[in-house]
């Protein structure tokens, strides 16, 4: 994971040492904050949105991947493309409106209609839209949809039953905020069985996430298999766990972590310019005065029993500081967020 | 990976201040107990940097079964500490009409199945079905929690975990790897 003379000069700036790290990499931050959004999002998404649409597998995923995906072609264009700005939050609304009724144009072939912005647009509008769309259909579908839903779904039914449908005989001023539910042909269209369509889209969604998650379980077809996999996977990494905590005991005598911790509080303190050890102030006057001497045992994270193994392991920590992830100060200097690099 | 840098960091932190409270650095420990305490602190900041889960509070409440733990759990959660404990969302009550459910379930399938007909051979889907339900019985015992949910939620929360146990096992690694570094270097 690079060497020392990754880092950076810049002046002033504590999180110094991951400026130059920051550039190249400032792509993968973005897109990986985009994609971490999934790691809180599915339960906000996977909960009524999903529940709501009787999709097939595709559309369900499709769905889950780009949940925001859908009014990129209409509603897209009045909004342009920066759509991870705040500008978007106002017309969120609207957007969540639609948001429901596009969402499986995206997924399988989508053909002329819906094209899309291509992946980005949708995925950062994922953030944002999954937590107002969740909430605005819901409330005020449930009224609307016994009666409008059912009307569709009968013409549907009996229709060419494609799924994809052309976006624009849904956007023919369609601003109410209910959902259209596609009934495939021969597919049953009463409400028990959609609901029950829906919960099954949602369970498979999950699967595939699951096996996305562990290495080597997308090949694998049937549910056993792959749920073996994961309990396998699972059991694993308890293991793993298991066997660090003892290495780490074993080790651990001769590390002070509770220097560690105090190195990592002294980060935050003085933004002070970079020494020769890369832009992380280290001098013995910032490093004694922010921190006071304290016991081990103090949970304010003081730097313990202060000798030289305080001083050598905070520096033996930067040297092999890429190796741990670009860290800033979590909670005080927000600018390093930015910047922050990791390995993750 | 789906994980955040700021879910490491806040793991990192807290499982160094656990270690601080638990006093690892001192020699007076044996090893198996410097083990558990790591295992514990390591256990308590994942549950602190993920929030309120199902399988967060499942994992809490499993700790905090051995009264030696209550301190150093309080400790690294802090407030978090009484959340966490709460029976939320009528937890206590799912279960319960759950098992009432299966149950009655149970008892209806195995009237039909004694009055039905014995096949010799057992249809491919139920075959399937039975080895996925075996497999669902092991991850619920796997999966902290796991008792109490059911179909979707445990599948969500098997993921979830599994996301962030991977986090677990990455920052372990990676103090492992920078104690040797600084062991080397002194």
């Amino acid at each position: 994971m690079g060497s020392g003379g990754r880092f950076g000069v810049g002046t002033g700036n504590s999180g110094a040492y991951m400026t130059a790290i920051a550039e190249p990499i400032q792509f993968e931050e973005e897109i990986r904050s985009l994609i971490q959004a999934r790691f809180d999002a599915p339960p906000v998404s996977g909960g009524s949105f999903t529940a709501l649409l009787g999709l097939s597998a595709n559309q369900a995923v499709g769905l889950l991947h780009e949940p925001g995906a859908g009014e990129v072609s209409t509603s897209a264009a009045g909004l342009g493309h920066p759509l991870g700005c705040s500008p978007i939050f106002p017309s969120n609304a609207a957007l969540a409106d639609r948001a429901p009724s596009f969402p499986f144009f995206t997924a399988a072939d989508s053909p002329a209609s819906i094209s899309g912005g291509g992946p980005s647009p949708p995925l950062k509008a994922e953030p944002p839209d999954s937590d107002s769309s969740p909430s605005l259909p819901v409330p005020i579908e449930k009224p609307r949809r016994p009666a409008k839903r059912k009307d569709r779904e009968k013409q549907k039914a009996k229709g060419p039953s494609k799924k994809i449908k052309t976006a624009e005989e849904h956007t023919e001023g369609d601003q109410l905020p209910y959902v259209h539910v596609r009934a495939r042909r021969g597919q049953a269209t009463d409400s028990h069985s959609l609901s029950e369509r829906a919960r099954r889209e949602k369970i498979n969604a999950r699967m595939k996430l699951l096996q996305e998650l562990v290495p080597g379980c997308s090949k694998i077809t049937g549910t056993a298999l792959v749920l073996d996999e994961i309990i396998n996977h699972v059991q694993s990494l308890q293991r793993q766990v298991e066997f660090l905590s003892m290495r780490l005991a074993a080790v651990n005598p001769r590390i002070d972590f509770g220097g560690l911790d105090g190195f990592l509080m002294a980060e935050c303190g003085p933004l002070a310019a970079s020494n020769g050890r890369g832009g992380v102030s280290l001098d013995p006057a910032s490093w004694s005065s922010a921190p006071a001497p304290g016991t081990g045992l103090r949970k304010d994270l003081r730097p313990s029993q202060q000798s030289s193994t305080a001083w050598v392991y905070p520096y033996a920590l930067i040297d092999h500081a890429t190796s741990l992830f670009g860290y800033g100060a979590a909670d005080s200097v927000p600018l390093n967020w930015n910047q922050s690099k990791t390995d993750l | 990976m789906q994980v955040r840098n700021s879910f490491k960091l806040a793991l990192l932190k807290q499982m160094l201040l656990g270690f601080q409270l638990s006093a690892v650095s001192s020699n007076s420990m044996s090893v198996p107990e410097r083990k558990n305490a790591i295992k514990l602190s390591a256990d308590a900041a994942m549950v602190f940097a993920r929030g309120s889960t199902r399988w967060t509070r499942g994992l809490v409440a499993g700790l905090s079964e051995n009264s030696n733990n209550e301190d150093l759990l309080r400790g690294i959660l802090g407030k978090k500490y009484e959340r966490l404990s709460l029976p939320c969302r009528s937890s206590w009550k799912i279960p319960r009409s759950r098992k009432i459910l299966k149950r009655c379930l149970g008892l209806c399938s195995r009237r039909k199945k004694a009055t039905a007909t014995q096949h010799d051979v057992k249809s491919g889907s139920t075959l399937a079905r039975r080895l996925v339900k075996k497999r669902i019985q092991v991850l619920k015992k796997l999966l902290p929690g796991g008792e109490s949910m059911a179909g979707f939620s445990l599948l969500d929360q098997t993921l979830d975990y599994a996301v962030s146990l991977k986090a677990q096992v990455d920052i372990m690694r990676r103090l492992l790897k920078i104690s040797k570094a600084s062991n080397l270097n002194k």
